[in-house]
C-alpha cells in the first residue's frame, strides 16, 4: 500500500504572520507586499535577516545576511523585529485546523509539518482538491498562504512544496522525479548544505540529476555515510514515518550565545558560561542523564572559531562540575582575543540513578546534588529568574542564557 | 468605511451562555471631546481567528450626531479590549 504524505509550509512565515496580526490590529500597509524584514535586534548584535518579503527578494535580500547589509541594497527596507509568541500562536493555530484532517501530524518546525494521509482514501478520495481545501481554510481563517508538498514520503512531499511560492499545492510522486526534481539545482536537495554543496560543485555535480547518475562507490568514499544518504534522497529514497514527536534520543545538549559586546576579559567569560551551564546542566538533569563529555567552543571578534573538550572522569549532571570543566577549557585555549561568542556541549550520557566514585576526587556529589534539585525545584515553580547566583548582580549579563525565550518553540531538526 | 483601530471604553452585556452582546462605549478622537455612543443594532456577530489571535467582529449601526452610520467594532479575546475598527 503506497503512502501518502503532505508536507505543508507557510510562506515566509515569520513575515506574513507578523503582517497578518498588523493587518488584524488595524495597521493599513500589508508588510508582504512591500520590502521588509523581520530582523533581529542590532543593539545587542542579533542584527540578521531571518526572514524576508517577496518584494525584497527582488533587492537580492538573503536571509542571514546583516541588517546593516539589507539597508544598503534597500534603502526603504521596513524592518520589524520578531515575536515568537506570535509564531508559536500562528502555529497552534495551523495545527488544530491540521487535526479536523488527520491525526497523524508531525510538527517538523514551527512553520513546517508532515501531514499523513496514508490509507485514508475512502475518506478523501480526491487528494488535490483535500490540499486545496486545506490551503483554502488557512487563507480564509488564519490570513496567510501556505504551500502544499504532495508525495509518497516525506522526502519528495518537502522538496515539491519549495517548488513554485506563494500558495501553491504542487506532487513529487516518484514517476514525476525525473522531470521536476533532477533539473534543480544540488543544493535545493534536503541535507545538501553549505558544506557539502562546494565539495558537489568540486567533482562537477551541479544539478541533483547529475548527483543520481554519479558514481555510488566514489560517492561513499569521498562523503562516507552521508553520501549514501544524499544519493538516496536524490534518487526520492526515504522511508521515515510521520513521527507524532519530533524528539529522537538526545545524544548531546548544547547552549550558545552571541555576546551583546566583545569579551576581553577571563572573569566576564566566565560568567557567560556559568549563565550557559545552568541552562544545559537544567535541561540535562531534566532528562535524567548526566554526561560524560564537556565541550566549550569559542568565536572571536575575528570570527574564527575553535573548540575543545575534556573527557571526565566521573559522569555529573551537577551545574557546578560542569562549569569548572567549562572555565578550565577556557582558560586553557582562550588567548586573549575579544570573544563575540560562547558554546558549552555536554554529550556521551548515561542514567543518572547512579554514579561511580573516584578515589582522587574529592567533590561532594550529594551535597550539590541537594542544592541542585533545590534551584530546580524553585526555577520550575517562579520561573527561571527566581532564584539567581549573586555574581551576575549589577553585571548586565542574564543568569540563564540562551534560547529563544520561549518554551516549547519547535526548531527545525535536521532528521526527518 | 475608513479603518480607525481606536481602542475604546464599552459597557457590554454577558449573558448565562457566555454571549457578549455590546451597549454602549465611550470614546476620543484627538482633542475632541469624550462622545458616549449607544449601539443601537448589532446586524453581524462573527469570530475571526486571523494569526491565531480570536477576535469577535460585531457590525453594528448607530446615531453618530443624528446620522444613522455602519461601524465595525472588535473585541480581542485575549486580552479583552474593545477596538473601534473601521466607520
Amino acid at each position: 500500500m503506497s503512502r501518502l504524505i503532505f508536507h505543508v509550509d507557510a510562506n515566509s512565515a515569520y513575515l506574513s504572520w507578523e503582517a497578518t496580526y498588523r493587518i488584524q490590529q488595524g495597521e493599513q500597509v500589508d508588510l508582504r507586499e512591500i520590502p521588509s524584514v523581520v530582523g533581529g535586534n542590532e543593539e545587542s548584535r542579533h542584527g540578521i535577516v531571518l526572514t524576508k518579503s517577496i518584494p525584497a527578494k527582488k533587492y537580492n535580500i538573503q536571509t542571514g545576511e546583516t541588517l546593516h547589509n539589507a539597508r544598503i541594497k534597500c534603502p526603504d527596507i521596513v524592518i520589524v523585529p520578531p515575536r515568537y509568541w506570535l509564531y508559536m500562536q500562528c502555529s497552534a493555530a495551523m495545527n488544530k485546523i491540521f487535526l479536523e484532517y488527520t491525526p497523524n501530524i508531525q510538527r517538523f518546525s514551527v512553520d513546517e509539518s508532515f501531514l499523513d494521509f496514508s490509507n485514508m482514501e475512502n475518506l478523501y478520495p480526491d487528494y488535490l482538491k483535500l490540499a486545496g481545501d486545506i490551503r483554502e481554510r488557512i487563507k480564509k481563517e488564519l490570513g496567510f498562504t501556505v504551500n502544499i508538498g504532495i508525495s509518497n514520503n516525506k522526502l519528495l512531499a518537502k522538496v515539491a512544496s519549495d517548488f513554485k511560492k506563494p500558495d501553491r499545492v504542487h506532487t513529487l510522486f516518484p514517476n514525476e522525479i525525473k522531470s521536476k526534481m533532477w533539473p534543480l539545482a544540488v543544493e535545493d536537495l534536503f541535507m545538501v548544505g553549505r558544506a557539502t554543496a562546494p565539495k558537489l560543485h568540486n567533482i562537477n555535480i551541479n544539478t541533483i540529476g547529475d548527483l543520481v547518475n554519479y558514481d555510488l562507490e566514489i560517492l561513499k568514499n569521498k562523503f562516507k555515510s552521508h553520501g549514501q544518504l544524499i544519493w538516496n534522497y536524490a534518487n526520492g529514497i526515504e522511508f521515515s514515518e510521520v513521527r507524532k514527536s519530533n524528539y529522537i534520543d538526545m545524544k548531546g545538549i548544547g547552549n550558545s550565545t552571541t555576546i551583546s559586546f566583545d569579551v576581553d576579559d577571563s572573569d566576564t567569560a566566565h560568567k557567560v558560561l556559568l549563565s550557559l551551564c545552568e541552562t544545559v546542566s537544567m535541561r540535562l538533569r531534566d532528562s535524567q542523564n548526566c554526561c560524560n563529555v564537556v565541550s566549550i567552543s569559542i568565536r572571536g571578534s575575528d570570527l574564527i572559531f575553535y573548540s575543545r573538550q575534556k573527557k571526565l572522569s566521573v559522569a555529573t549532571d551537577s551545574t557546578r562540575r560542569i562549569y569548572e570543566i567549562s572555565c578550565y577549557l577556557f582558560d586553557n585555549v582562550w588567548k586573549g582575543n575579544p570573544v563575540r561568542h560562547l558554546g558549552v556541549h555536554i554529550t556521551d550520557f548515561c542514567g543518572n540513578e547512579f554514579y561511580q566514585c573516584s578515589l582522587l576526587d574529592n567533590f561532594n556529589y550529594e551535597k550539590d546534588k541537594r542544592i541542585n534539585s533545590a534551584v530546580d525545584a524553585i526555577r520550575l515553580k517562579y520561573g527561571s529568574k527566581a532564584v539567581v547566583r549573586s555574581c551576575f548582580l549589577h553585571s548586565g549579563l542574564s543568569s540563564m542564557c540562551g534560547g529563544i525565550g520561549e518554551e516549547d518553540y519547535p526548531l527545525m531538526c535536521s532528521t526527518l | 468605511m475608513k479603518i480607525l483601530a481606536l481602542p475604546i471604553e464599552m459597557v457590554s452585556y454577558t449573558d448565562n451562555k457566555g454571549s457578549i452582546k455590546p451597549i454602549r462605549f465611550r470614546m476620543q478622537i484627538g482633542d475632541e471631546p469624550m462622545q458616549v455612543i449607544k449601539i443601537d443594532k448589532v446586524i453581524i456577530k462573527e469570530t475571526e481567528k486571523i494569526a491565531g489571535n480570536i477576535m469577535i467582529v460585531y457590525k453594528c449601526q448607530s446615531l453618530f450626531d443624528n446620522v444613522f452610520k455602519l461601524f465595525e467594532i472588535r473585541y480581542e479575546i485575549s486580552t479583552c479590549k474593545w477596538i473601534l475598527f473601521k466607520v
